[in-house]
């Protein structure tokens, strides 16, 4: 899916320049950022470039690479950065905005961000079988995981039976108004 | 570097958020906590009625979501009278002590928008009852954290229970082992944290063992990240991110790893049938909680530290 550079995107670069990283033009293009990350070589766009492409106003690139879906936000580009840029930050910034705009290219981590707040959303904790179970079907692979399940209920290490908290309806409240 | 002493005396009575890893596929952190804390004399209070922090999935779509989510915990605290709060999930650390950051009175955002954010927290958080006029003031720690302020009464706990722990062959066992210690990314975050260590060298978690005579060998992939919770959307990712972190370790003659993160544990432990069969490797390598070793080391069973959940067994290594 390509989408047409509209005003949302020019209005994502203005956010980043004023309220996240006002430093974006600081880069120097050194590339500590993409040596360390560890998912740099399945990025299609790597740490430095998706620098280079805010700073030249291509927001629509990066939201329609994978990059920032894949990014585990374990900010080893931000700690190394010689400008002290806040990489890992800047990315979750965009990656908030594409969900706020349904544009979430990879389409089984958008399903399962949306799963696991939906049971958090009706019990107010996660219920690890249940995510797994439903994301199991919905990704139609339905024996992902499965050489694992024996072994965790023979050792018990996986609650049967969801919790729920009392107050409830207030998590929920505040999770549909996101999903 | 984190002014010490004094501080600690403070710190025996904590807030306690488990998170739902840790009552569910990572009982053995929590139950091999709460016992480390008993025996050491901390007061752990489970936080009433909490909630999932919002953790990955939360973060990633809104960070008002996740700050939201996490900061209901956090007045529930407060309700109950407490200011610290104890948060051994590496994940929940991170999204608890965001919150802190938006709630706690005394901080000044540093722009419009985070206090647009901050302000819309407060709101919410006012919907729900909790008072939001008085004073807000929490301190979130970390479990390496907590652990690292109280080495010097773990080091005396050792010298006492001596006799206790030469009652139980664990800890033998684990003397025989040429462990390593594992830190994942997780001292990464939050770049605004207290800094109590190096985050790209750290040995924090190697000066807690030293207290209870755990010697453990230096490794090269101590602060690379395993994958974390890609592992449920992107599993191959996860199976060669870990699966490094174990060849480095037997590269590096290492027999089992010390963590203290349930994801990094899981992914691991749980996934090393995985990541061996992806990878075509063999390896047998046990990952170890932090505090089932510490645990172990001050006179508790293997039964207390629920050793027996781990997938890849001590035994036989």
């Amino acid at each position: 899916m390509t989408t047409k550079i509209d005003k949302s995107t020019d209005r994502i670069k203005n956010d980043i320049l004023q309220y996240i990283e006002p430093k974006i033009y600081n880069c120097y293009q050194c590339g500590k950022c993409t040596s360390s990350c560890p998912l740099s070589d399945v990025f299609e766009y790597k740490p430095n470039q998706i620098i280079r492409l805010i700073q030249s106003g291509n927001i629509d690139a990066i939201v329609n690479s994978n990059s920032i879906f894949l990014c585990l936000s374990c900010s080893i580009c931000s700690n190394r950065c010689p400008q002290d840029i806040h990489i890992a930050t800047t990315i979750n910034f965009i990656r908030n905005e594409a969900w706020k705009s349904k544009r979430f290219k990879i389409k089984s981590i958008a399903r399962f961000y949306r799963e696991f707040l939906r049971i958090v959303g009706i019990t107010g904790r996660i219920f690890e079988p249940g995510l797994l179970l439903r994301l199991n079907l919905l990704n139609g692979r339905f024996f992902n995981d499965m050489d694992l399940v024996l072994g965790i209920l023979k050792k018990r290490k996986i609650r049967l039976l969801p919790e729920f908290v009392k107050k409830r309806k207030n998590i929920s409240k505040i999770i549909n108004n996101n999903l | 570097m984190i002014k010490k002493e004094h501080k600690t005396e403070k710190l025996n009575r904590v807030a306690y958020y488990p998170g739902c890893s840790l009552n569910s596929s990572a009982i053995d952190f929590n139950v091999s906590l709460k016992v480390l804390l008993d025996v050491m004399g901390i007061e752990h209070i489970e936080i009433d009625d909490w909630n999932c922090c919002g953790t990955t999935p939360a973060s990633n779509i809104s960070e008002e979501l996740v700050a939201t989510l996490s900061a209901r915990n956090l007045m529930i605290a407060g309700k109950m009278g407490l200011k610290d709060i104890l948060s051994p999930c590496v994940s929940c650390y991170n999204k608890l002590y965001k919150a802190a950051y938006f709630i706690n009175s005394v901080n000044k955002m540093e722009n419009k928008r985070e206090e647009g954010i901050k302000n819309s927290i407060l709101r919410t958080l006012t919907d729900m009852g909790f008072d939001t006029r008085q004073e807000l003031n929490f301190k979130v720690y970390s479990i390496i954290e907590f652990l690292f302020l109280k080495k010097a009464e773990i080091s005396d706990k050792f010298k006492e229970l001596k006799k206790e722990r030469d009652r139980n062959k664990e800890y033998s066992i684990i003397k025989s082992l040429t462990p390593a210690c594992y830190y994942g990314c997780a001292l990464l975050r939050p770049k605004d944290a207290s800094r109590f260590d190096d985050v790209e060298r750290p040995t924090s978690m190697e000066d807690i063992l030293e207290k209870v005579e755990i010697e453990c060998r230096n490794f090269p992939f101590k602060t690379e990240c395993c994958g974390a919770a890609l592992s449920l959307s992107n599993k191959d990712s996860v199976l060669n991110l870990s699966g490094q972190i174990l060849n480095a370790a037997a590269d590096s003659g290492v027999d089992s790893l010390i963590v203290f993160c349930p994801l990094c544990q899981q992914n691991l432990d749980l996934r090393q049938k995985q990541i061996n069969k992806f990878n075509k490797t063999k390896h047998r390598i046990p990952v170890l909680y932090l505090t089932q070793v510490l645990g172990i080391a001050l006179g508790l069973t293997d039964r207390q530290v629920m050793l027996d959940k781990l997938f890849i067994s001590l035994k036989n290594t």
